[in-house]
């Protein structure tokens, strides 16, 4: 059996990068993907511990983390196809009119 | 049903007259003045049975409250009303004048157009005032009825307040008398402190004040604030300045509030208190010294006074100050009187007398009022240098000022002439027991010569001589002013005899406790006491001085074979003239106190105010502001640079938590 730190230090790779890419890339829908990364990380974990634990609430947990994620892309897809028609651009370093 | 269960309605019915005033005034005659004129006529009405009712039961006081306020188990104020033999005397006087005076408006007041709507109402709100401060059931209730006549004479003193001066008194007058007040607030806290009550019912009981066990000295100085406050009401020196200036209301106002009713108020509160005032010989010592200075000091300045109206203002302030040496006379010698039954009884006279002089006073101080208003009706001025030789054209005007100025000299046998007397031996009484009250006593019967003097000299100046320019319009008031001058000559020529009724009377009525609380029985005075009267040598002494002052009157300005001038000019008397017609130039140490002391004190709590107080809010706000201005600089619109910190904090935080040992 693969021992459980493979999986998690999978986890916590994937992560830091997903953060990298919301941190770091002005555009939007990288970002949205890099959270993607982010949130898939943590399904992982959820199997992994659901798997390791015999707890069938884990895996649960995933499935309607998966289905939230569906609908948040499609939202922000949504959002994000707005401020290309409004504003012309996508480009976060640019869209900063929410501020002082 | 008794009539006492009526009094409730005393103070609500001038109101009740107030109120159809405010809105029907404009449309009925006289500004809605017969409404008020009914509604303290009814309320006089009820007043006088009520009284009646009293002065004919078993003499059991009657005292009716119920909870106002409470707040919790020891913290209750009630209200109600408390009627025994003093609030009957009060009733009737008060009652009486009122109701004289308002109907007497009804013809001073004509030709004021608008404005009359605005004096009555005010004039209602001061009866409801005046007549509920007489009923009130314990001093709070009293404070609230005190401060409403305050207020109804600062309106009224400033009747006119087009005129800068009736502004300027109106303004003096509740400076001045808020001194007083505010003591008067101090005292009623002190008490309420020292014994948890404020009913009078409760403070007037022997038992009660005994398990109080209240200290002495706490005692007198809660005293001493309510006598503050009747200093400040009652014009007693050093608070005395405003009563002078507030003449310049109408002269209805003076005759109603500043010299019959309001100011009396003061003298009322010190009687009223006096089951606890005759714990403390102290303060009633300080009330003696405080009238009798100021019976001289007021009198003094009424002598070369041009305005009918200020003599009559300094007359009033001497007066008062005669009740208060009586009272405070008696007062004592009932404190002092231990086993001696004898002082005791000589201390209730003092305590009857001054409250005597406060009825006889009110009568012939309002008649002679109301009679100068009616000149000042007819000569449209008050000074009595432009008056004289009137008594051909104001034939009833110039009788009732006689009598009105003989009964305040003090001539057998008008009304001022029983109770002055008795107060002047109350005070000679009193120096048996402390011989300061001889001096007290010589300051009395040098007042009673001066007072008699300024009488006449008023009313010499006015009625006789030849006539001046000023008097060859003048004629004689109208009936609705006439009647009530009348009317109140028959008392103030008669209410002196209430203290001869034989088995009853005043001296039945008006009982002071002694130190343990027991009624002091009035002795019953009749002809028999007359008679002792005429034999001692000082009620001769007082007639004499009486008639001394009225003969140098008469021949300084009837005869005119004194000439005042030379007075007025000589190199030694000017300057005392001066100082006299300045009033000790009392109204300038009050303005130089007012500008130097309290402008300066003002001063620099502005300085505390803008520097200090504005400085720390300024300084405050200032900070923030600058704190704001660089912290939105965060606020920049870049969700990456948020994510960043939240990221950046995030791993802080667990790296934190991990060196401290939280994650395990």
């Amino acid at each position: 059996m693969i021992p459980q730190e493979y999986f998690l230090v999978l986890a916590a790779i994937l992560f830091i990068i997903g953060a990298f890419g919301v941190l770091t890339r002005k555009n939007a829908i990288v970002v949205l993907m890099s959270i993607e990364i982010m949130l898939n990380a943590a399904n992982i974990n959820f199997v992994t511990f659901a798997a390791y634990r015999h707890d069938i609430a884990g895996q649960v947990f995933a499935l309607f983390s998966i289905a939230i994620a569906a609908a948040e892309v499609a939202v922000g897809l949504a959002i994000l196809l707005n401020l290309q028609k409004q504003s012309d651009t996508i480009e976060l370093n640019e869209l900063k009119i929410l501020r002082w | 049903m008794a009539f006492a269960d009526l009094t409730w309605l005393i103070p609500v019915l001038p109101i009740v007259g107030l109120l159809l005033a405010a809105a029907l005034g404009k449309k009925t005659p006289e500004g809605g003045g017969y409404f008020v004129v009914g509604g303290i006529a009814v309320s006089c009405l009820i007043s006088l049975l009520v009284a009646f009712e009293f002065l004919t039961g078993n003499g059991q006081v009657i005292s009716v409250s119920q909870t106002w306020i409470q707040l919790n188990d020891s913290l209750k104020f009630e209200i109600g009303y408390y009627i025994d033999g003093l609030t009957a005397l009060m009733l009737i006087v008060v009652s009486i004048l009122c109701t004289v005076i308002v109907i007497y408006s009804l013809g001073y007041m004509r030709e004021e157009g608008d404005r009359k709507r605005r004096y009555y109402i005010e004039i209602a709100l001061f009866v409801t005032g005046m007549l509920g401060l007489v009923v009130a059931s314990n001093y709070l209730e009293m404070f609230i009825f005190w401060e409403i006549v305050g207020l109804c004479s600062y309106l009224l003193i400033g009747f006119w307040y087009h005129k800068p001066s009736a502004a300027k008194a109106a303004k003096k007058a509740f400076l001045v008398t808020r001194i007083g007040d505010i003591m008067f607030m101090i005292g009623i806290i002190t008490l309420f402190a020292s014994f948890g009550s404020l009913n009078f019912r409760d403070l007037f009981d022997p038992t009660f004040f005994e398990q109080a066990h209240v200290d002495s000295g706490m005692l007198a100085f809660g005293l001493f604030c309510l006598f503050g406050g009747s200093m400040g009401k009652s014009a007693q020196f050093p608070l005395h300045d405003w009563l002078p200036d507030a003449m310049e209301g109408p002269t209805t106002v003076s005759a109603l509030i500043h010299a019959a009713t309001m100011v009396k108020a003061g003298v009322f509160l010190v009687a009223r208190s006096f089951p606890l005032m005759v714990h403390s010989p102290d303060v009633l010592l300080v009330v003696a010294a405080i009238g009798g200075f100021t019976a001289l000091y007021a009198a003094t300045m009424a002598l070369n006074n041009p305005n009918i109206k200020r003599v009559l203002a300094y007359s009033t302030i001497s007066q008062l100050g005669y009740m208060f040496l009586a009272l405070g006379a008696g007062g004592y010698m009932i404190a002092t009187a231990g086993n001696n039954e004898g002082i005791a009884e000589l201390g209730n006279a003092g305590y009857m007398a001054g409250m005597f002089h406060l009825m006889n006073h009110a009568f012939f101080k309002a008649l002679l009022f109301l009679g100068a208003g009616a000149v000042i009706h007819a000569v449209h001025t008050e000074d009595m240098r432009l008056m004289g030789g009137l008594s051909k054209k104001m034939k009833i005007t110039s009788i009732v000022m006689l009598i009105g100025a003989l009964s305040i000299a003090g001539v057998p046998p008008l009304s001022g002439f029983w109770s002055k007397d008795e107060v002047l031996a109350s005070a000679w009484n009193a120096g048996a027991v402390n011989s300061g009250f001889y001096l007290l006593y010589l300051f009395g019967v040098v007042t009673a010569f001066l007072t008699a003097f300024y009488m006449f000299r008023l009313w010499f100046m006015t009625f006789s001589g030849e006539q001046k320019e000023a008097a060859h319009h003048a004629h004689e008031a109208s009936k609705v002013m006439v009647v009530p001058l009348m009317f109140l000559a028959v008392f103030a020529f008669a209410s002196g005899f209430v203290l001869l009724v034989p088995d009853g009377g005043l001296p039945a009525v008006i009982n002071a406790v002694n130190v343990e609380g027991h009624l002091i029985p009035g002795e019953t005075l009749g002809l028999g006491w007359v008679e002792k009267l005429f034999t001692e040598w000082q009620t001769w002494l007082s007639i004499a001085v009486a008639l001394l002052g009225i003969s140098i009157a008469y021949l300084a300005y009837y005869r005119k074979s004194i000439s005042m001038d030379r007075f007025a000019n000589g190199w030694a008397s000017k300057p005392v003239y001066n100082l006299l017609l300045n009033r000790y130039y009392f109204p300038q140490g009050y303005d130089a106190f007012g500008s130097k002391v309290v402008y300066g004190f003002s001063l620099f709590i502005d300085w505390i105010d803008t520097k200090v107080i504005d400085g720390t809010v300024n300084g405050i706000s200032f900070v923030t502001v600058r704190w704001g201005a660089l912290l939105r600089r965060a606020q920049n619109g870049l969700v990456q640079s948020y994510a960043t910190v939240i990221v950046a904090a995030l791993s802080a935080l667990i790296v934190l938590l991990y060196i401290i040992g939280g994650l395990r």
